[in-house]
């Protein structure tokens, strides 16, 4: 009986092709981006993942302010961490350097966020400066050229991401090539291999498209008053990481006289600060897109009242021969699951697609997973079967003999 | 035991000022291989006789039983059981729906019942061939001649072996060719045993009855048993009578006259003066507009 009642909603549904499509239409746009919309926060958070994996298990990162209360956990986000300048100093770096527990540290000073070249000014760009220990404390590798050295002077030399390299020079090795930055002139000295970059990272720039100077050079250009960014420190081999952690912690607090105004993050809570950040802006878009598959739903009830009003001859027709309310409701029901499910399908379809051109032709990075496909369906049978309730109880209630006279 | 029985069934319509009694204690009888003309002037409350029996609509008053049991105050969807496997219905206006073949119409109470789609095929098929509607399996109502259409409602109407047929004006919108043709199937129906129900104007198709019912303002005012190749002698009367009209009729309001049987002699002249050729056409078109 289910196959019939397929059946007997395909063909209905064709009768009226025009009014399936744009009911169809409402679903599908509803569908697809919640889908998009899902899946590119998902794409942004393995982005970021990945940025955090590529970092590495025992790098520690010391950032300004205190984000996290006192439970340490990540789920406590202080956001207006974010906002102070920076409490770290010069100071602490070397303190962390000299500590028995860390082999290398780095820090980022951000700079600016433009500079240009050949191909003239770009503004999204993260110009920062950091020492020659950055390439050994990452474990980053370089493509062209080489990074900052201890021996020589690396004033006015500038080590640039490979996107950097690409957008500005139109070239994989500009080396040589001279980039300027407020006003002054750097020449290229080494470009850094691809990593897996994030567009949104608030834990983490991304190196690709990263201008770094040496510390020296950021000085004279911020007139001293450098703002760092993050310090990084990679553990030495065998010492435990929560260990590392409190001693960091305690170093930088004598250091500050006793006051906790930075955050020493290990590998697992920066993740969990950005995909907090990220699982909050996800949902809040998502909700949006949600509202349109709802207004898409809203649309399916109303077509499927006027359908089942105009075809109150048909369903006297059927209950005359000896169909029951059950059975007409069920008709119904099937007609608005198709109409829903279908939408549903080409609204994943319709994403795939999209996702699919917006890795080709943008930065995003969108990941669909099975689950957001399988949500996709759920919403739109849970859709089909809300919104097509209403519109099927009241053709299976009808009164035959009133439902055959046509009124 | 009688197969139908109505005992003092009414019906009313409306309420306050608007109240209609469209059946007024209407005690009726009918057994099994009978086949009942109902007669009577538009409003006297055929169709509504036909529906209460039909299990389509509910009395007001009164007990119907249908093969013995008590069957007006059924729930709807006992009382739908009962008209899929019980009664099968003809229409005026053949009652197909647009969407589906001819083969599907008919096949419509098998997939309620629940058979599956082979079987249900195979019988509809062979209903098919009885009203000699094979060659048109896959064509669509669209399609059919109103002699055709009405063939395959009859399909519909025997395809679950019900125990009535019960026909509103089966030939009321066919032409006197087509109606001769449906005329001959339920007569076939009738041969093979079974119970007909049927309402019509026209005086002639009360041949091929052997009860004749007449109604007037919701009363069973007539009723005659006639040989079967013979007219009703009160159907005769119309017949030939129904130009005159009493001073009763005059009083009993011009607007159900206007309807009677004359008006149905007028549009059935109209037709026959049409050319053949055009006929199909022309009906064709107006079937759609209905729709």
């Amino acid at each position: 009986m289910f196959t019939g009642d397929l059946k007997a909603a395909r063909q209905s549904l064709r009768a009226s092709r025009w009014r399936t499509n744009f009911t169809m239409l409402g679903i599908i746009i509803g569908i697809t981006s919640v889908v998009t919309v899902v899946s590119l926060g998902e794409g942004l958070k393995h982005q970021i993942v990945g940025q955090i994996n590529q970092l590495g298990n025992d790098v520690l990162t010391v950032r300004p302010g205190k984000l996290l209360s006192k439970d340490g956990k990540a789920g406590n986000l202080n956001i207006y961490a974010f906002l102070a300048p920076s409490t770290l100093t010069m100071r602490d770096l070397e303190s962390i350097q000299h500590s028995e527990v860390i082999s290398k540290a780095t820090p980022i000073e951000f700079i600016t966020n433009s500079a240009s070249g050949d191909n003239g000014e770009f503004d999204n760009l993260f110009v920062a400066g950091t020492t020659p220990d950055f390439a050994d404390t990452l474990h980053q590798k370089i493509a062209y050229g080489a990074f900052f050295s201890e021996d020589e002077d690396n004033s006015g030399t500038a080590i640039i991401g490979s996107d950097v390299a690409g957008r500005m020079f139109g070239v994989l090795n500009p080396v040589g090539e001279t980039i300027h930055i407020m006003g002054r002139d750097f020449t290229v000295h080494g470009v850094l291999a691809p990593t897996q970059g994030g567009l949104l990272s608030l834990a983490q720039a991304d190196y690709n498209s990263s201008v770094f100077i040496s510390t020296d050079d950021a000085n004279k250009l911020t007139a001293g008053h450098t703002n760092i960014l993050q310090i990084l420190a990679r553990i030495k081999p065998g010492v435990n990481i929560n260990h590392a952690d409190l001693t960091l912690n305690s170093i930088i607090a004598r250091n500050h006289g006793g006051t906790h105004d930075f955050t020493v993050l290990k590998p697992d809570q920066l993740l969990g600060v950005t995909s907090q950040v990220l699982d909050t802006i996800t949902r809040f878009v998502s909700a949006i897109a949600a509202i349109s598959l709802i207004v898409g739903g809203i649309g399916i009830m109303n077509i499927m009242l006027v359908s089942v009003s105009e075809r109150t001859r048909e369903i006297g027709i059927r209950k005359a021969v000896g169909a029951t309310n059950r059975q007409i409701l069920r008709q119904f029901l099937t007609e608005g699951l198709v109409l829903t499910i279908s939408g549903g399908i080409v609204g994943v379809i319709v994403s795939l697609i999209l996702n699919l051109l917006l890795r080709l032709y943008s930065g995003w990075k969108p990941v669909v997973s099975i689950w957001v496909i399988l949500l996709a369906v759920g919403v739109s049978v849970a859709a089909g079967l809300i919104f097509s309730l209403i519109p099927a109880l009241k053709a299976a209630r009808k009164d035959p003999i009133t439902a055959l006279r046509g009124e | 035991m009688a197969l139908i029985e109505l005992d003092e069934v009414s019906k009313v319509y409306g309420f306050g000022d608007a109240t209609t009694l469209a059946l007024d204690e209407v005690a009726l009888s009918v057994g099994k291989g009978e086949f009942v003309a109902v007669m009577g002037p538009s409003g006297s409350g055929k169709s509504t006789l036909m529906n209460v029996i039909g299990l389509l609509d509910k009395p007001t008053h009164g007990n119907y039983k249908l093969g013995g049991q008590p069957a007006a105050q059924l729930k709807p969807n006992e009382q739908a059981k009962l008209r899929r496997d019980k009664i099968g219905f003809v229409f005026q206006f053949y009652n197909l729906l647009p969407n589906l073949s001819v083969l599907e119409n008919v096949s419509l109470p098998l997939a309620y019942k629940g058979m599956t789609p082979v079987r249900r095929a195979k019988r509809a098929s062979d209903i098919l061939e009885l009203v000699g509607m094979r060659d048109r399996e896959y064509f669509f109502p669209t399609q059919l001649s109103g002699g055709q259409a009405q063939r395959a409602a009859i399909a519909r109407a025997l395809v679950n072996k019900p125990s009535i047929l019960i026909a509103d004006e089966p030939t009321g919108n066919l032409d006197s060719h087509d109606s001769k043709v449906v005329m001959e199937v339920l007569a076939e129906i009738h041969r093979q045993g079974n119970t007909i129900l049927m309402v019509t104007h026209n005086p002639e198709l009360t041949r091929f009855a052997n009860r004749v019912i007449y109604m007037y303002d919701g009363m069973i005012v007539g009723d005659e048993r006639t040989a079967i190749g013979q007219m009703a002698r009160g159907a005769r009367r119309t017949y030939f009578n129904r130009r005159r009209r009493t001073d009763e009729e005059i009083a009993a309001g011009v607007s159900a006259l206007l309807k009677d049987v004359p008006g149905k002699e007028v549009t059935a002249k109209a037709k026959r003066r049409k050319s053949t050729g055009r006929k199909r056409g022309l009906r064709a078109k107006a079937t759609r507009s209905r729709r």
